[in-house]
């Protein structure tokens, strides 16, 4: 194999960093990402209504962020409720039965659904601008006027059977399980949000604690509406006020039991014959923060060791081709999470050797300082990749609302992003030695072994 | 809509006559970046026969691979600070290269792009990378982590057999087995030339950059290929059924269809498409098919209808561009339902189940769809659904590339703008069309029916399938004691509706997509 010159590699790569240089100076550092100004206004009753004017004509995308999901499932044989009521939203009300609902939103021409995480329920839908005061009257009304019979309620509960079996014939969604429960032994992160097989079963006897469900979390307090498109700010505001201005306050505020700090390794395994095996080393890692630099730095450390440009990428992927697929990062989480890094493999011998490659390349993490070159190329990606992502009124929603969900304010955006170009290359080897320690670590394996086979 | 098809049809001669590539301009001065999208009239149709899989492999070792001056490994040390991203996609007729970048990157990303199209290296190492994780797909992947894209795949393969739409996009265990590296040089210089190329370019660029890039992809290779033989679908004789038999499956994925002699191409889609969204919408609560089986009856998690490919229904909630076709057909999804076995774990009162619910809900859609083809729309129905449509499909082209993919795609079609084309033909349709089109190409009774399934339903489904037996829906007493008298007493009517099935095959899991022609 023999590749030619690389004169026009280099000056191609010269060309682009004197760019990147121009545009970084423009930027600054403290310079907001987002090229759109966030309004925000607090209602009386705690509901905080976000709107980012966006010229896409005609277009606006409609977000309810609810700030409850399988994190809030600490009661036994709850697990994916939060999942389940956000099915049950769809119900209907009194003034608007399941049919009518349908018909409204069919007449909007939205596209509109809902899903559930663990720390969140959203509900959204982007369509005609021009319609936003039905959007606003028909979601109004079914968050505080919920209503539904127990035939739905069960009936309900089937669809979200069929849901967990069409997701379980992958072996990914299997592992997730087991990894869930093998890292997390208190915390509820524990469960996946779609829940235990025998739990979802067991939901169409569970009517009553759905209205508790509604009761305690769909409140204005644990709520942000989002609005991005050809709006105006006074208009999204004064359709929020007249709407959702009565909707009155709860007080229920969940107690997540606390996560004990792990002490050793943990294994999990699923034996699966007929699928490329992979491998998924998972640290604990931080709550998702847009203050401090664990999270912003923990994010660039991962893209330096785990992108397609990593050095590892390159070994494993690439030249060695032990590996079909590699990826690292730390998982947003309103609580401490998990950093997770993955591996898929062609053999199942390499098991072993792609783990303690892994291993290896965080261990220099802990002791070499990243070079200044990769550290302000690995920024410019993360910065210039998103900005591309904003093209579209709703990839703007989906974005403001992760930032929501996690602190409640989507101001924290702009915020992480500043804290990007901050980092250090002493913050990456702090945060590095911080989490990448055996003691917090959950080795997850699927081969078509009996067992894990990995040390 | 002939005049204009027959106008287009003399451009594109004129096109080819002087060896000018087609260009489509969508031009947006205020966004920040630049889409390039090159389509190549190819596809999976084009594999040589015994290399199935090749069109996909040569494609995606463009993206993945390096070029004359730069390694795979070079490119994206290249393209990482500048955050461009590259992919190709293939289809059954053409092969899409797509590129974004931010615009002010477009110089230094731009001879990357040049020379992946003009130079591409082709290496061994890539070769055996892309390889691999492409014959990967077909062996395991695909019947293992997904049994609804299986099924649907499968499905491809009963209604085109013996055609070269038969295969699907990413080939046979076997197809892949037999392609060199050789293989990839020589459909990349037969397939891929300035003979089959329409250039797409979308957002923030000048009119030099336009020339520039016209200019160097002219000198892509001089080829021009033949075009390939359009085979439509065989119109099933009667309702055959295969069954794919798998181990731990705990649900029946189902698809069903016949072919469609219409496309995009023609007038009568929008009327289809408005009958089609009252049916099964894509993941629309709002439609007949999940209002049925779904919301009323809790037999899984959606059911949906299409008069046309929808590619990773799964995980799309609109529509992708890349995909023209020519060889069209109407299908039923049916997400899994349960299996006996599942349902006899579950509950002790149906411990004696000898079924699960796969039988009673292909009844139940295929009742609906006869349904709606003897009493048609109501004037009501058709209002609603053609006003959601008329917004929808505006929801299709929200980015700069996807507005760029359906303009592309569109020409394949004879059309300028089929969002636009589409939206006119909306406005001007009336319920006597929609019906009518209806009655003209849809029926019941000539149907390609696939039913991934575990080992342990396979032979009692093909038995009650065969037989014709009644197949009574099978509730939990707890769901039963809820549903109302409306729906039990529609049950009844569903479980002996009349659906003969000529023929019933099973087939192993592991015996599927290993060759053509089967």
């Amino acid at each position: 194999m023999k590749y030619p010159s690389r004169n026009i590699s280099l000056r191609v790569m010269a060309a682009a960093l004197l760019l990147l240089g121009s545009r970084g100076a423009a930027c600054g550092a403290e310079a907001r990402i987002l090229p759109y100004p966030i309004h925000q206004k607090q209602l009386a009753n705690g509901l905080n209504v976000v709107t980012v004017p966006y010229p896409s004509p005609g277009l606006a995308a409609f977000y309810i962020v609810v700030r409850a999901g399988s994190r809030d499932e600490i009661e036994p044989g709850k697990t994916g409720f939060a999942h389940f009521f956000e099915h049950m939203m769809f119900r209907g009300t009194d003034k608007y039965p399941k049919e009518k609902y349908s018909d409204v939103l069919k007449g909007t021409g939205a596209s509109a659904n809902a899903n559930t995480s663990e720390d969140r329920t959203v509900y959204h839908m982007t369509g005609n601008a021009a319609k936003l005061e039905t959007m606003f009257e028909v979601e109004a009304d079914r968050f505080q006027n919920l209503k539904y019979s127990v035939q739905d309620f069960k009936t309900e509960a089937g669809a979200v059977k069929g849901e967990y079996i069409k997701n379980s014939a992958s072996p990914y969604v299997q592992l997730e399980e087991k990894i869930a429960e093998t890292a997390f032994q208190a915390h509820t992160y524990g469960h996946t949000t779609m829940g235990y097989f025998k739990d979802i079963v067991a939901m169409p006897d569970q009517y009553d604690y759905s209205r508790e469900f509604f009761r305690r979390f769909y409140r204005p307090e644990h709520t942000t509406i989002l609005v991005v498109g050809s709006v105006t700010p006074k208009a999204v505001e004064a359709l929020a006020d007249r709407y959702f201005g009565r909707w009155p306050r709860g007080a229920y505020v969940s107690i997540i039991p606390q996560e004990p700090v792990q002490s050793a390794t943990r294994y999990t395994h699923l034996q699966q014959a007929g699928f490329p095996p992979f491998l998924s080393l998972n640290y604990k890692g931080p709550a998702f923060s847009d203050t401090g630099m664990d999270v912003p730095a923990l994010d660039v450390l991962s893209a330096i060791l785990f992108s397609e440009k990593s050095d590892l990428y390159k070994k494993l992927v690439l030249h060695e081709q032990k590996v079909r697929s590699l990826g690292g990062g730390c998982s947003d989480a309103r609580d401490p999470g998990l950093i997770s890094i993955s591996a898929s493999l062609v053999q199942a011998d390499d098991l072993q050797g792609v783990k303690d490659e892994i291993v290896r390349a965080l261990e220099v993490a802990k002791t070499k300082p990243v070079d200044a070159r990769v550290l302000a190329e690995t920024k410019s990606h993360l910065r210039y990749s998103f900005l591309m992502g904003l093209d579209n009124p709703t990839d703007i929603a989906e974005s403001l609302s992760h930032y929501t969900w996690l602190t409640g304010d989507p101001e924290a955006l702009n915020r992480l992003y500043a804290l990007y170009e901050k980092v250090t290359a002493g913050d990456l080897l702090r945060v590095a030695n911080k989490y990448f320690v055996n003691t917090a670590l959950t080795v997850a394996t699927l081969s078509p072994a009996a067992d894990v086979g990995v040390q | 809509m002939k005049r204009t098809l027959i106008l287009l049809a003399i451009f594109s001669l004129l096109l080819a006559a002087a060896g000018a590539q087609e260009v489509v301009e969508l031009k947006l001065p205020r966004s920040n970046k630049v889409v390039i999208k090159l389509m190549f009239r190819n596809g999976s149709q084009c594999d040589p026969r015994g290399k199935e899989g090749l069109t996909q492999l040569t494609t995606a070792l463009i993206t993945e691979g390096g070029t004359s001056n730069l390694t795979h490994a070079q490119i994206v040390d290249l393209m990482y600070p500048l955050a461009a991203a590259c992919a190709s996609s293939a289809d059954k007729e053409v092969a899409v290269l797509t590129f974004e970048v931010p615009a002010v990157f477009l110089d230094a990303f731009y001879p990357v792009i040049k020379g992946l199209l003009l130079t591409p290296s082709f290496t061994q190492e890539d070769f055996n990378r892309v390889l691999s994780n492409q014959r990967n797909y077909i062996d395991e992947v695909l019947r293992a982590s997904s049994d609804e894209e299986y099924s649907k795949l499968a499905l491809e393969d009963v209604l085109f057999r013996g055609t070269p739409y038969q295969h699907p996009v990413a080939g046979t265990s076997q197809g892949l087995r037999a392609i060199s590296l050789a293989d990839v040089q020589a459909h990349y210089t037969h397939c891929f030339t300035r003979h089959n190329l329409t250039i797409g370019l979308a957002g923030n660029y000048s009119r030099k950059f336009l020339a520039t890039l016209t200019a160097d992809l002219a000198r892509l290779p001089p080829a021009r290929p033949p075009r390939p033989r359009l085979d439509p679908a065989v119109m099933p004789d009667g309702l055959q059924v295969e069954i794919i038999a798998k181990e731990h499956a705990l649900g029946s994925a189902i698809c069903a269809g016949f072919p469609l002699s219409l496309t995009r191409a023609d007038d009568d889609f929008a009327a289809l498409m408005v009958a089609n969204s009252w049916l099964g919408e894509h993941r629309k609560s709002y439609a007949r098919l999940y209002q049925k089986l779904r919301e009323a009856r809790s037999m899984n998690y959606g059911d949906y209808s299409y008069i046309e490919w929808y590619r990773n229904g799964s995980g799309n909630m609109l529509p992708e561009p890349g995909v023209p076709r020519h060889a069209n057909y109407f299908s039923i999804w049916i997400r899994p339902v349960q299996t006996a076995q599942g349902l006899q774990a579950q509950y002790p009162e149906l411990r004696d189940l000898r079924i699960g619910h796969a039988h009673f809900a292909l009844r139940l859609a295929l009742r609906e769809l006869d349904g709606l083809i003897q009493q048609g729309l109501s004037e009501e129905d058709f209002q609603l659904t053609r006003e959601f449509l008329r917004s929808y499909m505006k929801l299709y082209i929200q980015t700069p590339e996807r507005q760029l993919g359906f303009l592309m795609d569109a020409r394949c079609y004879g059309r300028k703008d089929y969002i636009a084309a589409m939206d006119c033909l909306l406005g001007k349709l009336t319920r006597v069309d929609v019906n009518r089109a209806v009655k003209k190409y849809w029926q019941t009774r000539n149907m390609a029916i696939v039913i991934v399934t575990d080992k342990a339903e396979a032979e009692g489904l093909a038995q009650s399938l065969k037989t014709a037996a009644p197949s009574p829906m099978s509730y939990s007493d707890n769901l039963k004691s809820a549903l109302s008298s409306d729906i039990l007493e529609e049950d009844q009517a569903v479980a002996t509706y009349s659906m003969p099935v000529r023929a019933v095959t099973i087939v192993n899991s592991a015996d599927t997509f290993r060759q053509t022609g089967r």
